[in-house]
């Protein structure tokens, strides 16, 4: 019943996005219109991709590290995406696909670099160090990020800013494909991971004596998430909040096991991002507003109307 | 595109900068060579004698100046005055957003020219407060530049050149537009698509030009869009502007998402360089010219369409 519901939700989500626009496209021209063949649904399907992967790696991490507070970009993979992207502008590298791949170096490499500072102090991966690191390399990146933007005189730096700052503009296609080939395989690892995660949230030395593989297991799951994150930032720039509140939403209905849980984040995220999207571009038409700010809008009510009802039970 | 977001958070103010306009007239110049003006955020400012050593914080200041024969006294400038190339051979004293007040101390000036702006009205105090002149110019749109003319030829002594400056730039603006034959849009970035609306220079040099932008109905300078909104308002050209010289091809033209735009499949672009373009400056009627031949080239326009007699081609 609540697996029907959530899937009701997604497609309404899709369809919406699919059906509403800025442009005015009369219902008898839908199916041969360009502006629906090759940016609504393509838009549509990437924010789905997008969203899901955003709340899975949130939901993943949180369980990770043990704490609530964890989303996707906690561990410094925006930080190393800005510095990514920065870098490739003002070394005046040329083509369509040069923000996106950079903005992808420079998340893995914040990645290797958090993880290997996690590593410190006996190769555990342990939850503080893990954060501490994550924050640290952040903060690192975005002051180097900051520091080659105000003493260069490019204008053109300002600007790589507001695609850091997330949104779906840039969907086509060709990132629709980028995310369905690549999305799955970090996605299969990581919903492969819900038992021993359930086992996880017990503590480290009882997960251990229930016979899970510790920290082959955190290795694992961090790694699949980064990953996973690293691509929504090529292809959308940071998006908040998803990956932050669609997880703790989902656990409000299907409780603490992560074998339901993760895969009702993934379908939770992708139709939040989805609804927030149609939101964004149809709202203010002609303008459009950034996703960030309408997934915090939409998401905050949804959350805390289901945060009151799951105290009520 | 730095001084578009600049224009873009000034918008909400463009009533209380039309008081300050309508007060402006109560410039005085005493018989001793003293002189008083209200600068464009309503300021009084008084000077002993004109000015000899200013310091500009803005592109389109420093152009102006040149342009009304002050050059010489431009003593400091930003890291963006980059017109006319005389303007290169002052000394920089940062870039200007958030004015480093110190370095332009260290000029001294006795006068400091600066964009309106809620952070250089700060920065304006501190500099009033060591005993420096500092006055606050809007610059952004057409009829701006002839006001700033006339306020800044009575600061620094020119005040016939800016007159005649001023006078020129009233005659474009009275010039019956020419009838619109070529719709466009400017796209000044691409991810996420950010176009020039209504409220802007630009949206002004287009109507003059005798072409019509389709985001005339937005009413802030600039704004984002989606890539199918310029897509479903189907513009003639597509106009980017651009620093470099020559022109490197917009990147955006070979991303798939925006093949839906039939200007950027069919490879209709208009570059036109920041520096004449980019901001309001006295070149204004050339650069109108400019635009107007440009337009009427073949590549801007669409095969048999409301182009008119153009043909098809490319730029480039």
């Amino acid at each position: 019943m609540k697996w029907l519901g959530l899937g009701l939700v997604a497609l309404l989500s899709l369809a919406l996005a699919v059906l509403l626009g800025p442009a005015h496209v009369p219902l008898a021209q839908f199916a041969r219109s360009d502006i629906v063949r090759s940016l609504r649904l393509p838009r549509a399907i990437l924010a789905f991709l997008v969203g899901g992967s955003l709340a899975l790696s949130g939901a993943s991490l949180q369980a990770l590290v043990r704490n609530p507070l964890a989303d996707p970009f906690l561990l410094g993979l925006s930080g190393g995406a800005g510095l990514g992207a920065v870098l490739a502008i003002a070394l005046h590298l040329a083509g369509p696909w040069v923000l996106p791949l950079a903005a992808f170096g420079g998340a893995l490499f914040a990645m290797a670099l958090v993880y290997r500072l996690g590593l410190v102090g006996g190769a555990e991966l342990d939850p503080r160090v893990l954060i501490l690191a994550g924050v640290a390399v952040g903060a690192f990146a975005s002051a180097v990020t900051t520091a080659i933007v105000s003493l260069s005189d490019a204008a053109e730096l300002r600007n790589t800013f507001l695609w850091l700052w997330g949104g779906l503009s840039g969907a086509s296609w060709d990132t629709v494909v980028v995310m369905a080939v690549y999305a799955p395989l970090p996605v299969l690892v990581l919903f492969a991971a819900a038992r021993p995660l359930d086992l996880l949230a017990l503590g480290e030395e009882p997960a251990r004596h229930l016979g899970a593989d510790v920290v082959p297991l955190k290795r694992r799951v961090y790694v699949a998430a980064s990953l996973l994150t690293a691509a929504a930032v090529a292809v959308s720039g940071v998006i908040g909040f998803v990956g932050l509140v669609v997880p703790h939403a989902m656990r409000t209905l299907w409780g603490h096991r992560h074998r339901p849980l993760l895969p009702a984040s993934f379908v939770g995220g992708g139709a939040l991002l989805a609804l927030s999207d149609t939101v964004a571009r149809v709202a203010v038409a002609p303008r459009e507003l950034p996703v960030g700010i309408v997934t915090a809008l939409i998401g905050v009510p949804v959350f805390a109307l289901m945060l009151r009802r799951w105290s009520a039970t | 595109m730095r001084l578009w977001a600049h224009r873009t958070q000034l918008a909400g103010l463009v009533a209380l900068a039309a008081v300050a306009a309508c007060r402006r007239e109560g410039g005085v110049a005493r018989g001793d060579g003293a002189l008083t003006v209200i600068d464009d955020a309503g300021r009084r400012v008084e000077l002993h004698a004109p000015a000899r050593r200013i310091v500009s914080l803005s592109p389109a200041v420093t152009e102006l100046l040149f342009a009304l024969g002050a050059g010489d006294r431009v003593v400091g400038r930003t890291t963006w005055c980059d017109f006319p190339p005389a303007a290169r051979a002052v000394p920089s004293v940062g870039d200007g957003l958030n004015p480093n007040i110190e370095a332009v101390a260290a000029r001294r000036p006795d006068l400091v020219v600066l964009y309106r702006s809620p952070l250089n009205g700060t920065a304006a105090r501190q500099l009033e407060r060591l005993g420096i002149a500092a006055v606050l110019v809007r610059q952004d749109r057409l009829e701006d530049v002839g006001r700033a003319a006339r306020l800044l030829g009575r600061l620094a002594g020119v005040e016939a050149s800016g007159d005649s400056l001023a006078a020129s730039i009233e005659r474009l603006l009275a010039n019956p537009p020419a009838a619109s034959h070529v719709s466009l849009a400017f796209v000044v970035w691409d991810n996420p698509p950010m176009v020039i609306g209504g409220g802007s220079y630009l949206d002004e040099l287009a109507t003059l030009a005798g072409a019509r932008n389709v985001f005339h109905d937005v009413g802030s300078a600039s704004a984002t869009v989606a890539i199918e909104t310029i897509a479903a308002r189907d513009p003639d050209a597509i106009v980017v502007l651009s620093d470099t010289a020559p022109a490197a091809p917009a990147a955006f033209a070979g991303r798939r998402e925006w093949q839906a735009v039939r200007a950027v499949r069919e490879r209709r672009f208009v570059q036109l360089t920041g520096s004449l373009y980019g901001r309001p400056n006295p070149r204004a009627a050339e650069a109108v010219a400019e635009l107007r031949r440009l337009l009427a080239a073949p590549g801007a326009r669409r095969a048999g369409g409301s182009g008119g007699a153009g043909g098809a081609g490319r730029t480039r």
